[in-house]
């Protein structure tokens, strides 16, 4: 049985190129100098390949080529006289939107409204934290899908984000929620508090470790600890079904307003599944290999057309998601908390 | 077989057929995952053309105000606006009692204590036209709701006015036209709360909004 070194030396070393480590959710950025030139990998990116050559259920192939947007976004554009690199932009442009949960929140941190504190955080940084979740899993299956690597990096940032709120979310529970006792007891008195407190515990640890450094201390650790991820998804399911349940109601019991058209659109849980059965199935190593077979066959547009309806059911429900995060979160920023 | 990605990355690691078998389960998950989706898709593009239906008949039956909301946002009820007027009012009057009182006490004898009672008086006025401004009145208490607020804060300017006074003396010349601003004010909010717990009937409704 070969070792991790022997791939890393034998005749698999080439394939380090082919294969590169897809750290967890808040992986290396490429480009940073994380990985150095000389194109050793640490450990964690052999671990790509395991011990029975299979890839690693989260491999990216690396498929760069001339021409593509990858290579576009690498160069510089000038704006007023003021050159840039085209992918610092595309990345601040696409970033900002895991900042808005947090951005919505301002004012009444500023001022300290506890009404709107307590009225809205929990919305607006809840809906937040599960936007920027999604979207943190979003890129492995886009890096799958396009080939393009340039926007890798807003994983993390998308992760940190989803930290953030998330950890607000629980904040503004312990602290400003109407539910009967200590800060504590507020967050464990609940099944859906309990688990949505569990959540934080987990995205604690991944976020003071989301940083070059210790990345380069931990080693393969690190990624094996990014991997808890993966257990805040399933975690929010349950989070979700405990908060809203498994059907859709109207008012005060339900996912949506008294006056709600769409109650099922807005049920969350919902939301959850339609947006996870995209992240899931481009997971999913049979579906990745085909996948990439297809695409080194040059028929792309199969598989684009193959996975256009769960993009769009994806879509469909994340639609919702922004829609609720806006409505709260602009009610939360003119601290007029809306009461739903 | 051709050199292709997956023959470099798969085949040759030994991998060939055992890599095609997988494929295929791929390709049919992907093509069962799909299918689902695309049913799921167009089921919600289907129910969603009922959606101004819907809400109309979810609104009438939740008794919302049907003139205050479109439809992206929530119901507001009269007991709701009620909630958010006595949640503004409430607090704001109980503080600028307190400020008049802090004045009452120091107007006489102490300039320096008078002038921040004042100053305390319309930061507190400022606050409940703030909060007033965020309530979505109904269309029958929007008029009387504007009247209230300009009422409040003419007495506020009086006040900010008072405030600049180099003498007691003068201080308290401002306080008969500040007393009959605060009347027309307690008046105002009388009935704006009236209007506030007012529900419209189907009549007094304007046509063609949701």
């Amino acid at each position: 049985m070969s070792t991790t070194r022997d791939y890393g030396r034998g005749p698999y070393a080439r394939e380090q190129d082919l294969y590169p480590a897809q750290p967890g959710l808040y992986p290396a950025d490429y480009e940073s100098g994380v990985y150095p030139d000389s194109g050793v990998y640490p450990d964690d990116a052999l671990e790509a390949w395991g011990d029975d050559r299979e890839p690693a259920a989260d491999a990216q192939p690396l498929r760069r080529r001339p021409g593509t947007i990858d290579e576009w976004m690498d160069g510089r554009a000038k704006f007023g006289g003021t050159g840039f690199k085209r992918k610092t932009a595309a990345l601040i442009v696409l970033g900002a939107w895991g900042f808005l949960p947090l951005f919505f929140m301002l004012p009444s941190l500023f001022t300290f409204n506890t009404n709107t504190i307590g009225n809205s955080v929990d919305d607006t940084l809840g809906t937040g934290a599960m936007m920027n979740l999604f979207l943190c899993l979003l890129i492995t299956p886009a890096v799958t899908l396009t080939g393009q690597r340039w926007f890798i990096p807003l994983r993390r940032w998308y992760g940190i984000m989803f930290a953030c709120c998330g950890i607000g979310d629980a904040l503004g529970a312990a602290f400003f929620d109407d539910f009967a006792g200590n800060p504590f007891a507020k967050l464990v008195e609940h099944t859906f508090t309990l688990i949505g407190f569990l959540m934080v515990l987990l995205a604690i640890p991944l976020f003071i470790t989301s940083n070059n450094w210790a990345q380069r201390k931990m080693g393969r650790y690190w990624k094996r600890l990014q991997r808890l991820t993966y257990v805040i998804w399933g975690l929010l399911f349950f989070h979700l079904a405990t908060l809203e349940g498994f059907g859709f109601e109207r008012g005060s019991n339900g996912s949506g307003f008294a006056g709600d058209g769409d109650p099922i659109f807005h049920q969350r849980l919902y939301e959850y599944c339609a947006a996870s059965l995209f992240l899931l199935t481009l997971r999913l190593p049979p579906v990745k290999r085909w996948i990439v077979a297809r695409q080194e066959e040059g028929r792309s547009r199969l598989v684009y057309l193959a996975v256009a309806p769960i993009f769009a059911l994806f879509v469909f429900s994340f639609i919702f998601i922004i829609n609720e995060l806006i409505f709260k979160g602009t009610h939360s920023f003119v601290e007029n908390p809306s009461s739903e | 077989m051709s050199e292709s990605y997956a023959g470099r990355g798969y085949a040759e690691r030994g991998y060939g057929r055992g890599d095609e078998k997988s494929t295929r389960a791929g390709g049919a998950i992907l093509a069962a995952i799909s299918t689902l989706s695309a049913i799921l898709v167009l089921l919600g593009l289907y129910y969603a053309t009922g959606t101004t239906e819907r809400h109309k008949a979810a609104m009438a039956a939740a008794g919302c105000e049907p003139n205050l909301m479109n439809v992206n946002v929530g119901c507001t009820t009269v007991q709701t606006i009620v909630s958010q007027y006595n949640s503004v009012t409430n607090p704001a009057i109980q503080q600028l009692n307190a400020d008049v009182a802090a004045y009452t006490a120091a107007e006489t004898h102490n300039l320096g204590a008078a002038e921040m009672a004042v100053r305390a008086e319309v930061a507190t006025a400022g606050q409940l036209v703030k909060g007033l401004g965020q309530i979505p009145f109904a269309f029958f208490a929007a008029p009387q709701a504007k009247v209230t607020i300009l009422a409040i804060q003419a007495r506020a300017k009086l006040m900010t006015e008072q405030a600049r006074s180099s003498s007691l003396a003068q201080l308290r010349s401002f306080n008969s036209r500040i007393d009959a601003a605060g009347t027309t004010i307690q008046t105002d909010l009388k009935l704006l709360r009236t209007d506030v717990e007012h529900h419209p009937t189907a009549s007094q409704e304007p046509s063609g909004n949701d």
